[in-house]
């Protein structure tokens, strides 16, 4: 057990590596940001010169390295565009994505997993067809037409709730079910899934032999056992929620991590990128090695040394 | 480490203020402005950019100014004397203190000039700046400039040179003062929370007029139909960068209308003369026969935009009437075509960049297919456009459509760096057009500048490198009861605002 | 709470089970027509402009010209865009799907099968490639290849692979350690004959699912690339593209975004509802 958690863990180090590696190399291969700074009638001695102040004229082997020695003491380094420290940027922005994740997940959790308890338990009933046909539905609308929509609706003619932007909770409300509707689908199939997969299962049979009511079965074994599936979705769940939100903060301008990645992905500010990237990845890759530890515990029918027992 | 435990308390510090500060609401003490991005920094001379500029410029003074008419005035400089061809003598107001009540002073305007042309300090600015060799307090409330030549766009430029406080910017340093700018402008610096708004407030010991919001609020609001939305149910009170279809939306709106002004922007088309097609002069000929100006600016453009037959505005110091420009005539424009054979057929490559109008550039094509030319559209985000536009001759694309502003109002700010052989944008080679361009260059005799400049034009007209379209207008959408004149040159001054009775 | 299970009534199921598979399949086939057939069908140029005629709600007509649905922001046709706009739509959703489904699971099934270093290694580098935004790929392929249709595809089959590679990682572990498999290894047959014989047909059910889901997110994709102006390029008409533009006019031209919405949605709908329903098929426990 513990020889595998070292290695997992080694792995997650040079996976991380990697993800820096590819991150740094892959964006200087589109440019660098010094012809957005400078105004258009600056003369090529001039963007120079800029270049130069920003230390793009290095050799890429040498900014390479500088920023390993950086990130190896935990230095993001700083924005070139913004003029301040890159964890100023993402610390700044943290709050707001976590606030959407979390409101998205509360809507999909909200409606998806009733729904797909409905779907488990009433799979004939013509009232939950129609019910995974709207969740369906809602996961095949384009996030940046429908979250307009729902302004035009709910902000402009009707006036219940804040266009766009950040402050009390109503602001979180639109922006929290465009993203939510997303993830939706997944909640409810993963729910209907487990659930069918526990009323199959042998303790099921006997309860109900036993002659214990449905209900009972349904609160007392099901909720406890079909959890552990769905939880573990909702942990994958959260990153992509992290990085599906691009579109629904642009359209909502709301400050998340989404949005200052696409801006200094364009804008051409790598630390950003590289900051985030990597933050990105940490989550990531941290959850994935937390989930096969979790599973190894759950299920010891995994193998988590690779070797056949 | 330390950023690390940094940056956990500043995730902890914005989740608390995230919920703490209200939401920016638009009502009668407040104004909320939305921009596009945030505000890049603040320091008025690290940055370039227009997010920003909105900004900062009430919150500094600059040495001179533009009034509403578009005209140079006096701001911090009372006045001016130009003691030779390289050497120009302002007085400075002696009236005016900084937000923090240390009074204004010679020393400062100085100290901002050696600041911002200082090749050491990197500002991206430098090369608007670069011809001033130095600065000086000559007398007590005087200020001499000395430029390394005649440079008659020298005032233009200074339009945009904001003068920052010496003592503050040596006390607290370069990035500090970024982040909590003092200046001496009509609005003084609140508070910037990050990724969501900057918030300034009225400088109520301001020199000049004061501006008529005790507050102002500007916001990031990045996709143009929420800005729409925004304004139509009132929670803002101005935004930018609107086009005509938006403005149109407004106009149906109760709450909201669309302000309009003609800018300094140039929209045009560059063509590469070292390209096929484009190495057949009749081809490039053809090019500005086959489009419809008027018919662009009409049905795309709402009437807001207005067609210029040289490449500059009537606001820029170079505009001559009476250039005799290729006016729309398809006819023509195919004959061209035709006379050019096979050669005519290369497919061009029409490159632009998401911020620019894709209905114009849409109709441009579908202009030249009309007349018989093969173009394809080819868009590139603005750093990928912006690199290869300025690459030489060889890799720039044969058509791209753009819009020019030097924010100088003046021709050398415009034809010189879209011309000139030594300028990377320039994939044209015309002597003669050097001459002339260097010859207006460095002289301040008015006349003989634009005397060049004319022949310049001239030029253009018969060898088509460029294809001048239209002045731009810039929109924005303001509440019904905002009352606000915007000006050519793209500034946002909250002090020449006020509110309808 | 009375459920009857669905084994009561086989009938009904077996029914249903025919709509639920039938009703979507007609309308991907619909769609699929449409698209192949779109030169024949559209009324009119896609791409011809009337600048006097923008904007204009269904049923206009001028110059002899109707436009059923409508005229769009440079007044061109939206009907004939619409048509036309399916075959880039399904196109780049096709191809897409099946690039960085055969390549994912190619990768997924050795890894899976494998193990050891190549193992490692792979699912090492798919770990990489889901920590890199799709947008960043997007504009490093734009900015190396330049733009246009096959590099919109490349840059969706480039950030998609690697979830096709997971799941057919998991599968491969599932199955490989079947006795069949398991026998077959030990009688001699080679890697390759063991992956495509007896893995594959294994797998490839829970794949289709993964794939019918990703093709309905690959048509929105597209649409969001062409939001952020990194898409297809105009005046080729692109559900996705008249979707972004069209957006802007949900206010004084609600019909640019409304019908290409529609057809999208009607289509994602469709892909979902059938992955659905082969999830049903080749899920056991629900059979």
């Amino acid at each position: 057990m513990r020889s595998f958690l070292l290695r997992r863990l080694g792995q997650a180090v040079v996976t991380l590596f990697g993800v820096a590696t590819l991150i740094f190399f892959l964006q200087r291969l589109t440019g660098d940001p010094t012809y957005l700074l400078v105004p258009e009638t600056a003369t090529p001695a001039d963007i120079e010169a800029m270049r130069r102040t920003l230390g793009f004229d290095r050799p890429l082997i040498v900014q390479y390295l500088s920023f390993l020695a950086d990130l190896a003491r935990f230095d993001l380094g700083r924005s070139v565009v913004q003029n301040v420290p890159v964890s100023t940027i993402i610390a700044s922005r943290v709050p707001y994505t976590l606030m959407l994740a979390g409101g998205a997940l509360l809507v999909a959790c909200g409606i998806g997993i009733p729904v797909g308890i409905a779907l488990a338990l009433w799979r004939e009933n013509p009232v939950s067809r129609a019910l995974a046909g709207l969740v369906l539905a809602a996961q095949s609308m384009p996030t940046f037409w429908s979250g307009i929509l729902m302004i035009m609706v709910f902000a402009v003619t009707l006036r219940w709730l804040p266009p766009s932007s950040t402050g009390g909770v109503e602001h979180l409300i639109m922006p929290s079910i465009a993203l939510g509707l997303l993830s939706m689908a997944t909640f409810a199939r993963i729910t209907r899934t487990a659930l069918l997969d526990e009323l199959s299962k042998d303790y099921v049979r006997t309860a109900r032999a036993r002659g214990a009511s449905r209900r009972w079965i349904l609160v007392r074994h099901l909720a406890r056992n079909a959890a552990i599936p769905v939880i573990t979705v909702a942990a994958l769940e959260i990153s992509n929620l992290l990085a599906g939100a691009v579109i629904v903060e642009t359209v909502f301008a709301w400050p998340g991590l989404g949005q200052v990645t696409v801006q200094s992905i364009l804008a051409r500010d790598f630390l950003v990128v590289q900051g985030v990237v990597l933050l990105g990845a940490f989550v990531t890759i941290g959850l994935n090695v937390l989930a096969d530890i979790l599973y190894s515990i759950v299920d010891p029918r995994i193998r988590l040394d690779g070797v056949a027992r | 480490m330390k950023s690390a435990r940094l940056f956990i308390a500043g995730v902890a510090l914005g989740a608390l203020s995230a919920f703490a500060i209200g939401p920016a609401q638009a009502g009668r003490d407040r104004l909320v402005v939305d921009l596009v991005n945030e505000p890049s920094s603040l320091d008025p001379h690290v940055q370039w950019n227009p997010d920003s500029y909105y900004v900062y410029r009430n919150i500094f003074d600059n040495l001179l100014t533009r009034d509403d008419a578009g005209n140079i005035a006096p701001q911090i400089a009372t006045s001016w004397k130009q003691l030779s061809d390289t050497e120009i003598e302002f007085t400075i107001r002696d009236d005016v203190t900084f937000h923090d009540g240390r009074k204004l002073t010679p020393e400062d305007v100085v100290y901002s000039v050696t600041r911002i042309t200082d090749p050491k300090f990197g500002s991206p600015q430098l090369g608007q700046f670069n011809k001033i060799t130095g600065a000086q307090a000559s007398g007590p409330n005087t200020v001499k400039l000395t430029t390394d030549g005649p440079y008659p766009a020298l005032l233009a430029q200074l339009v945009k040179l904001s003068i920052v406080p010496k003592h503050v910017v040596e006390a607290v340093g370069k990035d500090a003062f970024n982040q909590k700018p003092v200046g001496s402008g009509p609005y003084l610096f609140e508070g910037w929370q990050r990724g969501v708004q900057v918030a300034l407030k009225r400088n109520d010991a301001y020199w000049g007029p004061k501006g008529k919001f005790p507050a102002a609020i500007f916001r990031a609001v990045p996709d143009a139909a929420t800005r729409v939305a925004n304004l139509q149910a009132g929670s803002s009170d101005l935004g930018v960068s609107l086009d005509s279809d938006q403005a149109a939306q407004l106009k149906s709106s109760s709450r909201a209308k669309p302000l309009a002004v003609l800018t300094e922007r140039v929209a045009y088309l560059r063509l590469n003369p070292s390209k096929p097609p484009f190495d057949n002069a009749d081809v490039r000929r053809a090019v500005a026969y086959a489009v419809d100006k008027e018919g662009l600016i009409e049905g795309v453009l709402g009437g807001y935009d207005k067609a210029v037959p040289i490449m500059l505005t009537p606001v820029h110091v170079g505009w001559v009437e009476g250039v005799k420009a290729p006016a729309y005539d398809p006819a023509k424009a195919k004959a061209l075509v035709a006379k050019a054979g096979a050669a005519a057929k290369a497919e061009i490559e029409l490159a632009t960049a998401p911020v620019f109008d894709q209905r114009v550039v849409q109709a441009v094509q579908q202009m030249l297919t009309d007349v018989g030319l093969n173009v394809k559209i080819a868009m590139s985000d603005m750093a990928s456009y912006l690199k290869r536009a300025q690459s030489g001759p060889e890799t720039v694309p044969s058509l791209s459509f753009g819009r020019w502003s030097c924010a100088c109002q003046d021709a050398d700010g415009v034809i010189f760096p879209l011309l000139h052989k030594s300028s990377g944008w320039s994939a044209y080679r015309n002597t003669k057009a050097d001459e002339l361009l260097e010859a207006a260059r460095a002289t301040l005799d008015e006349s003989k500048r634009i005397a060049a400049y004319k022949q310049v034009h001239e030029i253009v007209a018969d060898e088509v490198p460029l294809v001048p379209l239209y002045q731009s207008a810039i929109i924005y959408g303001a509440a019904n009861a905002l009352q606000w004149k915007p000006t050519p040159n793209e500034s946002m001054f909250l002090n020449r605002m006020d509110w309808k009775d | 709470m009375t459920a009857r299970p669905a084994t009561l009534h086989p009938e009904r199921a077996r029914r249903r089970v025919r709509l639920a598979t039938w009703i979507p399949l007609a309308i991907i086939v619909a769609f699929v027509l449409v698209a192949i057939l779109a030169p024949y069908i559209a009324p009119y140029n896609p791409n011809q402009q009337n600048l006097l005629a923008r904007l204009r709600a269904p049923g206009f007509v001028s110059r002899g010209v109707t436009y059923a649905l409508g005229s769009d922001e440079l007044g061109r046709d939206l009907l004939s865009r619409l048509i036309h706009g399916a075959r880039i739509s399904l196109l780049v959703a096709f191809a897409s799907v099946l690039i960085s489904g055969t390549v994912g699971v190619t990768l997924g099934m050795l890894a899976g099968y494998l193990r050891g270093t190549v193992e490692t290694v792979v699912m090492r580098i798919v770990d990489v490639f889901l920590s890199i935004p799709a947008i960043l790929l997007a504009i490093i392929t734009v900015a190396v290849l330049g733009p246009g249709l096959v590099n919109v595809i490349l840059v969706l089959a480039l950030t998609r692979w690697p979830r096709y590679a997971r799941v057919a990682y998991g599968q491969t572990l599932a199955v490989a350690n079947m006795p069949y498999v398991r026998l077959a290894t030990f009688m001699g047959a080679s890697p390759s004959r063991i992956l495509l014989r007896h893995i594959l047909p294994n797998i490839i059910g829970a794949v289709t699912v993964v794939a019918t889901l990703e093709f309905g997110l690959m048509v929105l994709f597209e649409a969001g690339l062409s939001f952020l102006g990194l898409g297809i390029q105009p005046p080729t008409a692109s559900w996705g593209a008249m979707l972004s533009t069209g957006r802007s006019y949900l206010a004084n031209a609600w019909w640019i975004a409304t019908f290409p919405g529609l057809c999208l949605f009607l289509l994602v709908l469709a892909v979902n509802l059938l992955g659905d329903d082969l999830r049903d098929r080749f899920d056991p426990r629900l059979s």
